[in-house]
């Protein structure tokens, strides 16, 4: 049951909305056990339990030498998850846009919209006249 | 994490239309349409290399080339399940260790049409509602304020 590589943990740790609400909490600043628990409502024993949880998966660390060993939020492990998105989305992005393009010009010149033979019989040998360019210009 | 696992991730792009479903969908399962738009911007996609038996189980390959420097990546992917014109899905296995893309297209009833693709390379296994519903929202947010935390 006791996950222990690092993914099972940076995402299990993810998976609580009050462990989102610490780090959320955290990213604007540092904080002691005892700062959490008042916002969140609960005792400093739950508070701690999910501190536990995400000192193990690398998304807070705590200081060893301050008396309250106050915690700081640690973004490492987020970071190739969050590139992630961000390449992932600019290219859906960069494609729905050409797309939208595309669909102008498909409407602009009339064409039929459904032509569900044509869908169906994709595979024949295309005579397709125009360049094979993805960026056709509205003339 | 070692460069070696490949970085997990999930993500939602919601896009409307101007334009009828039939249609939208018709440009994302023909190679005459996808060599238009398939790119992204400084790639192109020629259309005498895209592959689409659409069918589940068939095959959709693309291959796309670097405007810059004539690089080609190669994408094959196997179509899962095709609902003409609600709903396309395919996975590619050799992509960052198997990477499923759904895209669901809504009839908005007044000529436009609205598509929500759905991209993740997170295994079944950590893919359990809980943890699904907990990852897509949390690194939506995670990516708006680490972008602050490190500005």
């Amino acid at each position: 049951m006791q996950t222990t590589d690092p993914l099972s943990m940076t995402f299990g740790a993810l998976a609580d909305p009050t462990r989102r609400a610490i780090l959320s909490r955290l990213s604007s600043g540092e904080a002691t056990v005892n700062e959490l628990s008042v916002p969140f409502d609960m005792s400093l024993q739950a508070v701690s339990r999910h501190l536990k949880v995400l000192e193990r998966a690398g998304l807070i660390t705590r200081r060893r030498d301050a008396q309250f060993r106050p915690c700081r939020f640690a973004a490492e492990p987020l970071e190739p998850a969050v590139d992630w998105i961000v390449q992932h989305r600019r290219i859906w992005e960069e494609r729905f846009d050409q797309l939208e393009q595309h669909l102008a010009v498909l409407q602009r010149e009339g064409a039929d919209p459904i032509s569900p033979q044509s869908t169906a019989d994709h595979r024949s040998p295309t005579t397709d006249h125009r360049t094979p360019t993805n960026k056709e210009q509205p003339s | 994490m070692t460069d070696t696992t490949p970085t997990l991730g999930e993500l939602t792009y919601t896009r409307t239309w101007d334009a009828p479903r039939e249609l939208v969908f018709e440009c994302m399962t023909t190679p005459e349409h996808l060599t238009h738009f398939w790119g992204p911007v400084g790639v192109s996609t020629p259309i005498e290399k895209i592959t689409i038996d659409l069918r589940p189980g068939g095959i959709f390959e693309t291959v796309m080339v670097n405007d810059a420097d004539g690089a080609e990546f190669t994408s094959r992917g196997v179509y899962v399940e095709i609902v003409p014109p609600e709903k396309l899905v395919w996975s590619e296995e050799g992509v960052e260790g198997g990477m499923t893309t759904s895209i669901t297209f809504t009839d908005l009833g007044d000529g436009r049409c609205e598509t929500v693709a759905h991209q993740t390379n997170v295994p079944e296994m950590y893919r359990s509602a809980d943890a699904q519903a907990g990852m897509v929202s949390s690194f939506d947010k995670m990516a708006a304020y680490l972008a602050t935390v490190q500005g």
